[in-house]
């Protein structure tokens, strides 16, 4: 049964024989409003411009995959080097149903998660199979299996050109509202997804996720079961990038296999994490912000921004060793600081 | 009879590392596991844990089988071990290394993750590391990560603990105080312990029982000075001219 | 029906010498230098490129041009990817397997700024136009020669790493670093000498299929994939496996175009490796040694 107390400045949950507690401090909770207060005001303040709506709303959906991802390369142990897999099921799914059922976002997003769990359970034996570096590859690839499936069965996914036709996130009759009231909607979703996984990396997963990472064997040896965690780790955190699939399906009315699933995409989301603060979730944001903006402003200097663009980012990955957000922020000495480990001795 | 192996054999590829061993421990025994190098002892310690997959015989614990079982089972049941390089969760402090220990050992009705580190904090304390528990895990001597094994294995309250070869590379102080610390373990928490060790003065002072062996099977069994004196331990340990 | 399998063997045959050649390079910095390098497709866009470049302005005949190309391909190597790159991150291999990619898509935007699909980059190294008539499969001359190519390259590569001396010293640091560091090889060397080796086969791969090939900016990541393929297959940095795994995926891809389906052929490739990776990962080869 569930039992609630109160005591000594936290809220006890007993379910059934399991307890936890949440630590309410209120001191704790200036700069986390602060930064809420802000994302809040920031629509209303690009209100006339959608492009720029836009570009905050791509950037909050690519932080949404990267928060996701800060979760899963811990938990797993590995580096999945294909997230974009996901952000093609969700959005396909989406797509699908939104065109052939005519189905509208709120009915849909149920189904994208069911999706998400589904295939996440599927491949999930590939997380206790494969070693590191093995998996990693096959991860690398499978977004390329699924581009070429679109490609081959290019009557139902319309490999090229994508489908299009997708009912919109939502429809307030004028325009511009739309686009505001979509971007505090991907607003909304990021702050959830960061509140999900921020809690779960300070929890008892968190502990065993931190413990896979750094030694599974170990783990195993001290009675933690490894494959559990490591297949619940998976699953959940695809079904969430499942979810930006869905977001940016809706969002954009169009979904095109090849814009999503090829290396490019994949590229951008790593980097992301590595220079916005290797690994970690707050940074992935900064990191999200960053890149986003980059892509953007270095647009009005030409063509010559496709070739600044990669380059900008490969002297930044050189020359910060904790990312950007390392720049406002010194991880403290007793913080857990997950070393990426690709390939396992 | 608390652990008792009957008849494990393992092979890996062509070489056998195991043949045909009988060990049994019974409840509150000190055994020691002894044999020159190579002669198959870790993997002992590893087919018991459920790290590897015997080809034959039995493994029964406490009168359940635990033959092949995965090992985070076996070390729910009871049966805990330290690894010979100290093998840490490097970029975890030391306290989060035990609250691993704590959380996973065994099922913990109404244990939240502060009642967990609470825990942790006494097995931390009682190995004396208390004062480095908010220390990285890879910044530790090599004496305080012989405890912090030491202090994992009680934290997931083991009925056996397997110690594997605990005063390689510590100095005579750190041995004695190794030595002085398991023994308190052995007297408060009432484990029973498998001890591989080469140290001969620890082996004939520490323990009850001395098992012996040799390119994976067992040569001899006894007191301590009855090993110490049987010539099929020395021909094995010295050779035969000194037998 | 006889037609079909006349034709499979025969593109068994060119396509598996034209993936040997492909994934050479990729399988030698695999056994030496033990790591992925995401960055191979580099190799082909840049010695395409550099060539046209060199002709283009600086008016050099084919043959210069590839001279000078050669040159410039091992500089950038050892400038840009292996100095810098591999070993500042050789331990950090999640910086590594970035900045390897992050390289490559600089080289092929730099090169889509410069020229563009629409450029009409064409190297004309055909050295047999038309095609020749087996039975009933008609085939290119510039392929066969191509696969003629291959094998050549395979077999001094071969003779190279079991005969030179260099070459012993390259099979004993991919079997053994340590060992080989204590008996005196200089491993920086040896590093730097694998990569430079590793250049030579992509190159004249796709110097030979130019003219058959389509020449854009982004041809580097289906060779890439292609080439992780074979490596994989035939066990990651062992030549022999290659060997073996190339045409192995040169039957499929060759059976699953004429027998099934051509649209399908990518599908099936991509589909291999991952089957080949969940359950064999270790490859076709059974030691890890680079012969």
């Amino acid at each position: 049964m569930v039992r609630v107390e109160h005591k000594r400045g936290r809220l006890v949950f007993h379910i059934k024989d399991l307890k936890l507690e949440w630590a309410i401090e209120p001191r704790y909770w200036r700069n986390p409003l602060l930064a809420v207060g802000g994302l809040a005001l920031l629509p209303i303040f690009f209100s006339g411009r959608p492009d720029m709506l836009t570009l905050i709303t791509t950037a909050t959906v690519y932080a949404c995959i990267a928060i996701s991802m800060g979760w899963q390369f811990v938990g797993i142990g590995r580096l999945n080097f294909g997230p974009q897999f996901f952000v093609g099921i969700g959005g396909f799914t989406a797509a699908l149903l939104s065109i052939h059922l005519g189905w509208g976002p709120l009915q849909t997003l149920p189904i994208v998660i069911l999706m998400g769990l589904i295939f996440g359970l599927m491949l999930s034996p590939l997380t206790t199979i494969a070693k590191g570096l093995y998996f990693s590859v096959i991860t690398l690839i499978l977004p390329l299996v699924f581009l070429e499936f679109t490609y081959v069965y290019t009557g139902i996914f319309r490999g090229e050109s994508g489908l299009s036709g997708i009912a919109p996130l939502v429809n307030l009759g004028m325009v511009k509202l739309n686009y505001v009231v979509s971007c505090y909607l991907s607003l909304v979703m990021m702050l959830v997804f960061l509140y999900i996984v921020d809690k779960i990396l300070r929890s008892r997963i968190g502990l065993y996720a931190a413990a896979i990472n750094d030694d599974e064997d170990v783990a195993n040896t001290m009675g933690l079961n490894i494959n559990k965690w490591k297949i619940v780790c998976y699953t959940i955190s695809s079904a969430m990038i499942a979810v930006t699939g869905w977001f940016i399906a809706h969002y954009f009315s169009t979904f095109a296999g090849v814009t999503y699933l090829p290396l490019a995409f994949m590229l951008k989301i790593l980097l992301m994490v590595m220079v916005g603060g290797r690994g970690e979730i707050y940074g992935s944001v900064v990191g999200a912000y960053f890149v986003a903006s980059l892509e953007k402003g270095l647009t009005a200097l030409g063509p010559i921004h496709h070739v600044l663009f990669p380059i900008i980012l490969l002297i930044l990955l050189f020359t910060l060793p904790e990312g950007l957000y390392g720049l406002y922020r010194r991880h403290k000495y007793r913080e857990y600081f997950p070393t990426i480990r690709v390939r396992k001795r | 009879m608390l652990l008792n192996m009957q008849n494990v054999t393992k092979h890996f590829g062509g070489v056998v590392a195991v043949s045909n061993l009988s060990l049994s421990i019974k409840q509150g025994e000190i055994v020691g596991l002894i044999g020159p190098n190579g002669a198959g002892k870790t993997t002992v310690m590893n087919v018991i844990s459920g790290v590897y997959k015997i080809d034959s015989g039995k493994i029964e614990f406490d009168g359940m089988d635990i033959t092949n079982k995965a090992p985070h089972e076996i070390c729910q049941l009871g049966i805990s071990r330290t690894f010979q390089i100290p093998r840490p969760f490097p970029d975890m402090t030391t306290l989060l290394n035990v609250a691993v220990g704590v959380l996973c050992g065994k099922h913990r009705p109404h244990m939240s993750f502060g009642d967990a580190l609470l825990d942790a904090s006494h097995c931390l304390e009682f190995v004396g590391l208390f004062g480095k528990r908010n220390t990285l895990a890879r910044d530790l001597t090599l004496y305080e990560l012989r405890a912090l094994e030491l202090a994992r294995t009680l934290a997931t309250t083991p009925k056996v603990i397997m110690i594997d070869e605990v005063m390689a590379g510590l100095n005579p102080a750190e041995s004695l105080r190794a030595i002085k610390l398991i023994r308190r373990m052995i007297d408060e928490y009432h484990v029973s312990v498998l001890w591989i060790e080469h140290v001969m003065k620890v082996i004939m002072e520490a323990t009850d029982r001395v098992e012996v062996l040799h390119h994976g099977e067992k040569i001899a069994s006894g007191t301590p000075s009855e090993v110490a004196n049987d010539p099929k331990v020395i021909q094995a340990y010295l050779g035969a001219r000194y037998a | 029906m006889l037609d079909t399998v006349q034709m499979v063997v025969i593109y068994t045959f060119v396509l598996g010498s034209l993936y040997l050649l492909l994934s050479l390079g990729f399988s030698v910095v695999c056994g030496v230098l033990r790591i992925f390098h995401l960055g191979y497709g580099v190799t082909f866009v840049a010695a395409v490129y550099a060539t046209w470049m060199l002709m283009k302005e600086f008016g050099l005949g084919l043959i210069p041009a590839i001279a000078g190309m050669f040159v410039i391909q091992c500089v950038f190597t050892l400038v840009v990817i292996y100095f810098p790159i591999i070993r500042r991150y050789a331990e950090k291999e999640e910086l590594l397997l970035t900045s390897l990619l992050l390289v490559a898509l600089v080289v092929e935007e730099a090169v889509n700024y410069k020229y563009p699909v629409m450029a009409g980059v064409n190297i004309a190294t055909t050295i047999l136009p038309g095609t020749l008539k087996i039975g009933a499969a008609s085939i290119p001359n510039q392929m066969l020669i191509a696969a003629g190519v291959a094998i050549l390259f395979t077999a001094l590569f071969v003779i190279y790493l079991t005969r030179a001396r260099s070459g012993l010293v390259i099979r004993a640091v991919s079997q053994n670093l340590e060992a080989a560091q204590l008996m005196g090889a200089n491993i920086e060397r040896v590093y730097a000498l694998a990569m430079i080796l590793s250049v030579i086969p992509p190159t004249m791969a796709i110097l030979v299929m130019a003219p058959i090939w389509s020449i854009e900016p982004a041809m580097g990541w289906p060779l890439l994939q292609t080439a992780i393929l074979v490596a994989i297959l035939g066990g990651l940095g062992n030549i022999r496996g290659t060997l073996w795994a190339a045409y192995i995926v040169g039957f499929i891809a060759a059976a699953v175009a004429f027998m099934v389906n051509p649209r399908l052929m990518g599908l099936a490739t991509l589909i291999m490796v991952v089957l080949v990776l969940v359950f064999r990962p270790e490859g076709i080869a059974r030691s890890e040694s680079l012969w």
